[in-house]
């Protein structure tokens, strides 16, 4: 394995290091897009087999559902937003149960 | 080990620290024209494929509004859902069977972000030069060149970022209506929509995220590694070679100062589109686009060294011992690919391209006709799926004397059409009793081998 300590900077390699994303950012990516894929795959299997214009509770659907493009549109927000709400539920309970799980070093030390 | 790949460290002040960009060095070499070679190829197909005429039509066309799809000469139903399905494991299959001979191919000449942020890096090259100046215009102030500058990629970008969007929806919806529509801005709402909307997404994710979403939002670079072993093909830096590493004149002898061939020139780390150090052996950041090892090329050359310290090879090469591509895991999965293949193309071959539904009339359970035979009334939708005219008839089976009655003899259904018509089912009353278990036949005439039947229940006194 090549040795460890960072090799000196040649002259004209004057960028900032390369660092990554904030963890704010992270977290946004991480929510937003395994829900977006899975809202993709959720909406392309739900529209297989209903018609979104012979959707809704009534015999006739409501207005804004009488486009089919909106049906799909709709529906694929709707596939989204829950995803993004059972990512976002995930992602906190990883962290929280992270949280309580970390050495008890800084609490043992007791208050100042 | 080096540890470049562990977790961020946790310290509070780091949290919402803002991302430092990464300023990929331009290369030339083999694998960069390579990958020149997949972006003008796939993007290609991108944009032109909808606008190809096949048959008086769009000749790829997913159209959502009437629920049909259209792949050249083949038109599939929501009811043909299962051949997507099945297409969608097969390209899951291929991509492990690629991944377990080759590596990360698809990442690095093959992948959306890939190809989408290769565009846009060369339009950013365009307007604001190479990497160096790229860096000094972003911190230099803001001037009238770098305000022309930025503009005119940025506006770049957006036309292309759109015009995406236009043909990202136009797979969805016939593009030259579409075309029109937006020529006359008069696209309707949803269209407008998702063009701005898949408009959007490509900007951002090619002109600002970039390598970045392979390396904090790709599922696939994660699970990747279950897939390599180590015959699998890597792009590799030789440390036997390369280390020690050092700078040195261009004349001296490596030997003589204790130096490997590496010169430490960084060459490879600023050719990274997502800023590691190929040195510190295989990351899971590292999308095998092979920028370093053109990068690493043209150094060695300059150098009068052999090329190939960065190089795409496997685990077992680096260690000295043979690379075995014919392995048990390359049998599972390619034997398993094959069969998937075939059999889609098997069930495509044999499938009727003619569908069939068949609804009872609510309006009787049944009727008795003068003469004392039983009629039951059924809506009846004839689907053709196939690329021609077709006339059908109809048949029932199932009970003695059954009859099926229709105001046509035969029906002439169009490419794609569904065609709807009321077929009154009559049987003696001596054979109708309770509820009975019919069928229905529909066959075209023309082609007797496109016949479905489906079962319906006749109902009697």
């Amino acid at each position: 394995m090549p040795p460890t300590e960072s090799p000196p900077r040649s002259a004209d390699d004057d960028a900032p290091a390369a660092v990554g994303w904030s963890q704010l950012a992270q977290d946004v990516a991480v929510t937003l897009w395994p829900a977006f894929l899975a809202a993709a795959v959720a909406t392309m299997f739900f529209f297989a087999f209903f018609d979104p214009s012979l959707l809704g509770a009534g015999a006739v659907p409501p207005r804004w559902l009488q486009s089919r493009m909106a049906g799909y549109a709709v529906g694929f927000f709707f596939f989204w937003s829950i995803g993004t709400l059972s990512s976002a539920l995930t992602l906190y309970l990883v962290r929280t149960a992270h949280q309580r799980q970390a050495p008890p070093a800084a609490r043992t030390r007791g208050p100042m | 080990m080096s540890g470049p790949a562990g977790p961020v460290a946790a310290e509070p002040t780091s949290l919402y620290a803002a991302q430092q960009k990464i300023y990929p060095r331009e290369v030339d070499g083999r694998f960069d024209r390579l990958r020149r070679l997949a972006v003008w190829l796939l993007l290609g197909l991108f944009y032109l494929l909808p606008w190809l005429p096949w048959a008086g039509r769009q000749s790829v066309l997913f159209d959502l509004p009437a629920r049909k799809f259209y792949v050249f000469g083949l038109v599939f139903w929501p009811q043909d859902f299962f051949y997507l399905t099945w297409l969608l494991v097969i390209a899951g299959v291929s991509l492990f069977f690629c991944t377990a001979l080759a590596g990360r191919l698809w990442c690095g000449y093959a992948c959306p972000q890939t190809v989408w942020t290769e565009v846009f890096l060369r339009v950013e090259y365009w307007f604001e030069g190479d990497r160096h100046r790229r860096i000094r215009l972003d911190r230099g102030p803001w001037t009238r060149g770098k305000i022309l500058r930025k503009a005119g990629k940025h506006t770049a970008w957006i036309v292309l970022a759109l015009w995406t969007g236009l043909t990202f929806v136009g797979f969805f919806t016939p593009i030259r209506q579409l075309g029109a529509e937006v020529l006359a801005l008069a696209t309707g709402p949803w269209e407008s929509f998702w063009i701005l909307f898949y408009g959007a997404a490509t900007w951002g994710n090619a002109g600002f995220l970039r390598e970045q979403v392979c390396v904090y939002m790709c599922p696939y670079a994660r699970f990747q590694s279950a897939m390599f072993d180590r015959d699998t093909l890597i792009i590799a830096y030789d440390p036997a070679r390369g280390e020690p590493r050092g700078s040195r004149a261009r004349r001296a002898d490596p030997r003589a100062a204790g130096l490997g061939d590496c010169i430490d020139c960084r060459a490879c780390v600023q050719a990274c589109p997502t800023g590691i150090d190929i040195r510190n052996g295989l990351q899971y950041e590292c999308i095998a686009c092979a920028a370093c090892v053109d990068a690493c090329d043209s150094v060695m050359d300059r150098m009068g060294y052999a090329r190939g310290l960065i190089r795409y090879t496997s685990q077992q090469a680096l260690e000295g011992r043979g690379t075995h591509v014919i392995r048990p895991r390359m049998l599972v999965y390619g034997a398993l690919l094959g069969l998937l293949i075939a059999g889609f193309f098997v069930s495509l071959a044999l499938r009727t391209p003619v569908g069939l539904d068949l609804m009872r009339d609510r309006n009787a359970l049944y009727r008795t006709l003068p003469g004392g035979r039983i009629e039951n009334v059924y809506l009846v939708r004839i689907v053709n799926k196939d690329t021609r005219r077709h006339r059908y008839v109809l048949q029932a089976a199932g009970l003695p004397g059954i009859v099926l009655d229709t105001d046509a003899r035969e029906h002439v259904v169009g490419p794609g059409d569904v065609y709807s018509v009321a077929a009154r089912v009559r049987v003696p009353a001596a054979a109708a009793h309770g509820s009975q278990l019919i069928r229905v036949q529909v066959r075209a005439v023309d082609e007797p081998r496109f016949a479905v039947e489906r079962e319906a229940r006749f109902l009697g006194p």
